[in-house]
């Protein structure tokens, strides 16, 4: 494995899921005009007319566009993640702490809205924040630093020999750290509460104090994942199989092979060199898509 | 031409003398400025007499009340000046003794409309906002049975006669006096359709000085002043009547007055006195109320120092081509609503939330009953079950429409992918009708024209409509387009043939045919001129058919269905000539195929169309048909017609069973077997003459040049060759021979002679 990261979204089928869908959420949402529907706010939904829905969806949208770009940038620096947890292990810890930063920032919210008599804590954030807040904590956690650098900031045009120097000492996280900043400020005291109780929920996920991490994974969606690990595996034997004509036989010539040396018959050559069956290599949609520009 | 410094301001001085247009109030001349000057003092003067009226006193000079409609009746030459002798200015009752409306309307009025037991029960409640559009229809009750009132357009706002004229001329001049008096000023249909379409006018801006509006009405839970546009006509459209006015909308009781406004009838001082139309003296309050609303309407929008030169011709030309109305309109209540429910309901429609306000169930704005009367040119005019949805409402529904459309682009892109890796290679793309898809191109491109247009004019829907013109002109200019190119480079070699030869698979096997053909051995242009000559065909295609799209809808009603019925049925055709296509590409049927044999030889001769693409074409473009014509509360209020419909449903299935039959029973199975001509066969014997030019080896074998292995040819002069398989070589028109396997992997790429270039007939 090398150091760096590769650029792009190859082999990242989740992260690009998150990205996408960050993105399309938001779009459909205020083409269709229901942004709307994405406002968690405590006084009048849910007090007055108990819209409980809007505490299972708030994480879902944006509605603001600068917070759209921001986690979808942050998104894509979390790919780190997927590549240390894997596809599918990485999904199932997303969803772990959509939940729980879910249960517990509603949760909190009723809880003090309905115990304290002034009402402090009206809104909660809208977007993607705490699910992104809560795995800051695992990149942090997990992801190596590998070089630091220093700015140094020096007064201009001063005489003096021993001018007084600023240091500024950044890492290659100074990127995700600052995205992160800009995301919690960009909504305000509700961003930075949302997003601190959130980051919170990421360690007690990392360190047990919410279980799940080890055992909980989603069902249903794992065979889209083993597919693709496998298909990662041997890219060069998955490219074979896509020249050759049909998919079920990329075994086909070892065995091919094997009975021909048991009949000892070499009269019908490979089918697989048949010129006419595979004239034409097949070429996936989104080759097709881009040969539509390129030819 | 070089620029330098001096022609740079020389363009932008004259640039600006182009542009530049007069500010401010648009006068240009002193005859103009005098006009205008006339203008204000008259409406100043007018509105000094207004502020001195009591809902106890008559109107006095007073532009279009001068006269009442009883002063008419006693003497039918009245000349409307102020003051008449003996007309009694002290008082004011609500009979035609004072008002400009006969008895037996304002007791219509009394009875009908506005009727008394609406202000006994002041349980009834009304929604305090209601834009929105309402349609319904109009029947004429009579246009003879009363005396037209006199009203005369003051001589000042006619145009100059000479370009020297600085001062307007004085007087008056009357209806009778116009040269085209009568053609706009009667309404001569029984029944009509109207539409009314309401916006509210709450707040007004100094129109001069271009601030933004203010707020003016401070008794908004009483009164509403709204903006009309009335549209009404003959049910064939061939008699058109619009009017823009404004109107004050009594939220308590439900009331609607309008009142038409032009230099013959300054109808706005007069509405205190028509809104009280229904209490004999007694409401002082309701009139001073008014009084205040029109006060504060007048002040706010600065009327008098606001107006302009486009005021001034606008209220000429609403005097002069167009009858002055007063309407009553009476609004169905909302009873089941609190008024707190309709505060949350208007709420939610205005800055949507997710309040709990049910918006599905909202009842439709109605009018219980309505009746426009018009006292200059008498005539009365009944309104009946006019009804609509509120704006905001609309809107949502167009919008949810547009979003439905978004998809079926999108499954339209899809399946034209599909479409396009089904027939990858030239000799495929070659078998697709060029026709077929110009057509699907075409109603795309317009689309998203249209599409485009409208989101100019719409600019509460821009989001949706710009980005459905968006996928509609992905769909249409990049992919059908690129699409198109393909077929038409792959055709390209086909141009100057008649379609006899194309159905004999251009066979030249005369010497004749072959040496012309030699000459003409045209080189197909590259893909990039191809490509500019679609997209400048497909532009001026889509210039024209937007534009006619576009003008078709001001057209006579009786003419613009049959244009629609028949471009509609013209654009749902567009299967036929891919029909036509595979009659001349003669493929074979599925029957054939199957007896045939070789997988390159099926591979050739499968349909070039996906069946999922013909029928998912076929059912994406015609879900929105279906639907304008059978849902009758369609968006766009279109008529309904089922019959049409079926029609067309029965006519894309006869195509698409065609397609079905042709590709089972072969492409030209509905032609008479005489009517085929002999198609090309790669597979003939050779002479001996011939094959000399090849260098023939002694014993009857030629190199194929694609492989350089050797090829057994069967010699029709040389018995010894008989034996030898004619299936297994192939002669293309141009006289050179390959190996049958060689050449047809070769044609599934190129239509070409690998070595003369010259093109060849596809399989």
């Amino acid at each position: 494995m090398s150091m760096e990261m590769p650029t792009g979204l190859f082999q990242f089928p989740v992260t690009k899921l998150c990205m996408i869908s960050t993105g399309a959420v938001a779009l459909a949402a205020s083409v269709s005009n229901c942004k709307y529907l994405f406002i968690a706010k405590y006084d009048p939904f849910i007090s007055q007319y108990h819209q409980y829905y809007r505490l299972a969806i708030f994480q879902l949208g944006c509605i603001n566009e600068t917070d759209v770009a921001l986690i979808i940038l942050i998104w894509y620096q979390f790919r780190s993640l997927e590549r240390l947890m894997g596809s599918y292990k990485y999904l199932s810890i997303l969803s772990l702490a959509f939940i729980y930063t879910t249960f517990s920032l509603a949760g909190l919210n009723i809880l003090l809205n309905k115990l304290l008599p002034w009402k402090i804590w009206n809104s909660l954030s809208t977007g993607s924040l705490p699910l992104v807040l809560s795995m800051f904590h695992f990149f942090k956690e997990y992801t190596p630093e590998i070089y630091q650098f220093q700015v140094l900031l020096a007064q201009p045009w001063s005489k003096k020999a021993n001018k007084k120097q600023h240091v500024w000492h950044l890492n290659d996280q100074f990127l995700v750290n600052t995205l992160i900043a800009l995301l919690l400020l960009n909504q305000g005291l509700v961003g930075i509460t949302c997003g601190f109780i959130s980051w919170l929920c990421g360690v007690f996920i990392d360190k047990g104090l919410f279980p799940g991490i080890e055992r909980w994974r989603l069902p249903l969606v794992k065979k889209f994942f083993t597919h693709d690990s496998h298909a990662s595996r041997d890219v060069a034997r998955d490219n074979y199989r896509e020249s050759s004509d049909v998919g079920e036989e990329i075994n086909a010539p070892i065995r091919r092979y094997d009975t021909a040396e048991a009949g000892n018959t070499n009269s019908d050559a490979l089918p697989l060199d048949d010129e006419n069956a595979n004239d034409e290599p097949q070429r996936s949609l989104g080759v097709q898509f881009l040969d539509t520009f390129r030819r | 031409m070089e620029i330098d410094g001096n022609t740079l301001i020389f363009i932008v001085i004259i640039l600006f003398l182009f542009l530049s247009s007069p500010g401010g109030d648009g006068v240009s001349s002193q005859y103009e400025f005098n006009q205008l000057r006339s203008l204000k003092s008259q409406w100043s003067f007018e509105y000094d007499s207004f502020q001195n009226m009591t809902f106890n006193s008559n109107f006095q000079n007073v532009t279009g009340f001068k006269l009442s409609y009883q002063d008419v009746l006693s003497d039918s030459n009245i000349n409307a000046t102020f003051p008449l002798p003996s007309k009694d200015y002290d008082h004011w009752e609500q009979n035609q003794n004072y008002a400009v409306l006969p008895d037996e309307i304002i007791n219509k009025v009394k009875e009908n409309i506005w009727t008394d037991s609406d202000r006994s029960s002041d349980t009834n409640v009304f929604p305090s906002n209601i834009p929105g559009t309402l349609l319904g229809e109009i029947d004429l009750v009579s246009n003879d049975k009363f005396e037209q009132i006199p009203m005369p357009i003051s001589k000042f706002f006619e145009p100059p006669t000479e370009f020297s004229d600085t001062t307007p001329p004085s007087g008056d001049t009357y209806m009778h006096n116009w040269p085209l008096y009568g053609e706009f000023h009667n309404v001569t249909f029984e029944v009509g359709e109207i539409s009314i379409q309401i916006t509210h006018k709450d707040t007004v801006s100094d129109r001069l000085s271009q601030s933004n509006g203010k707020l003016f009405n401070s008794q908004a839970d009483k009164w509403k002043v709204l903006s009309l546009r009335i549209d009404f006509s003959d049910k064939n459209e061939n008699e058109k009547h619009f009017m823009t006015t404004n109107a004050i909308y009594d939220v308590q009781r439900g009331r609607i007055l309008l009142m038409t406004q032009s230099a013959k009838f300054h109808s706005l001082l007069a509405i205190p006195h028509y809104m009280g139309l229904q209490y004999q003296n007694e409401d002082e309050k309701m009139f001073n109320s008014l009084k205040k609303l029109v006060k504060e309407y007048w002040t706010a929008s600065n009327f008098v120092e606001s107006l302009t030169m486009t005021d001034l011709l606008e209220l000429y030309d609403n005097a002069k081509f167009k009858c002055e109305y007063i309407g009553f309109l009476q609004l169905e209540p909302w009873n089941k609503y609190t008024p707190d429910q309709l505060k949350m309901i208007d709420d939610e429609l205005n800055w949507p939330l997710g309040r709990p306000a049910n918006l599905s169930s909202l009842p439709p704005l109605k009018l219980k009953s309505g009746i426009l009367y018009s006292p200059d040119c008498g005539i009365e005019l009944n309104l009946n079950n006019v009804k609509g949805k509120r704006y905001e409402l609309q809107m949502r529904s167009i919008r949810n429409h547009l979003l439905l459309g978004i998809g079926l682009f999108a499954a339209q892109i899809y399946l034209l992918l599909c479409q396009m890796q089904h027939t990858n290679t030239p000799s495929r793309v070659n078998k697709i009708s060029f026709y077929c898809f110009s057509m699907i191109n075409l109603v795309d491109g317009s689309l998203a024209t249209l599409y485009f247009i409208a989101a100019s004019v719409l600019p509460q829907l821009y989001l949706p409509l710009v980005l459905s013109s968006f996928a509609c002109f992905i769909l249409a200019s990049i992919f059908e387009t690129r699409y198109l190119i393909s077929v038409y480079s792959s055709q390209f070699n086909e141009r100057n043939v008649s379609i006899f030869t194309l159905l004999r698979g251009n066979s030249n096997d005369s010497e004749n045919n072959r040496a012309t053909n030699a000459t003409d051995n045209f080189i197909t242009p590259d893909e990039a001129s191809i490509s500019g000559t679609i997209y400048g065909r497909l532009l001026f295609m889509l210039i024209c058919f937007t534009l006619l799209t576009l003008s078709s809808t001001s057209w006579p009603r009786n003419i613009r269905m049959v244009f629609e019925y028949v471009l509609i049925f013209i654009f749902n055709s567009y299967w036929i000539p891919q029909i036509f296509r595979n009659v001349i590409k003669g493929t074979q049927g599925s029957r054939q195929r199957r007896s045939d044999g070789s997988v390159s030889q099926q591979r050739q001769d499968e349909m070039p169309l996906l069946w999922k693409f013909i029928i998912g074409t076929t059912i994406i473009r015609t879900l929105p048909v279906a639907y304008v014509f059978t849902y009758s509360s369609n968006v766009f209020r279109h008529h309904k017609d089922v019959k049409f419909v079926i029609i067309l449903c029965l006519w894309l299935l006869f195509q698409i069973s065609i397609l079905y039959l042709q590709s089972i029973l072969g492409a030209r199975w509905f032609l008479p077997r005489m009517a085929i001509p002999e198609g090309y066969s790669y597979h003939r014997a050779m002479l001996s003459k011939e094959l000399l030019e090849h260098g023939v080896s002694s014993n009857f074998t030629v190199d194929c040049s694609i492989c350089m292995s050797e090829i057994a040819i069967y010699v029709d002069d040389v018995p010894e060759t008989h034996d030898r398989d004619i299936q297994s070589f192939m002669v293309t028109p141009c006289g050179h021979i390959f190996h049958t396997h060689c050449l047809e992997n070769w044609m599934s790429y190129k239509l070409q002679c690998p070595v003369c270039r010259s093109p060849l007939p596809p399989l």
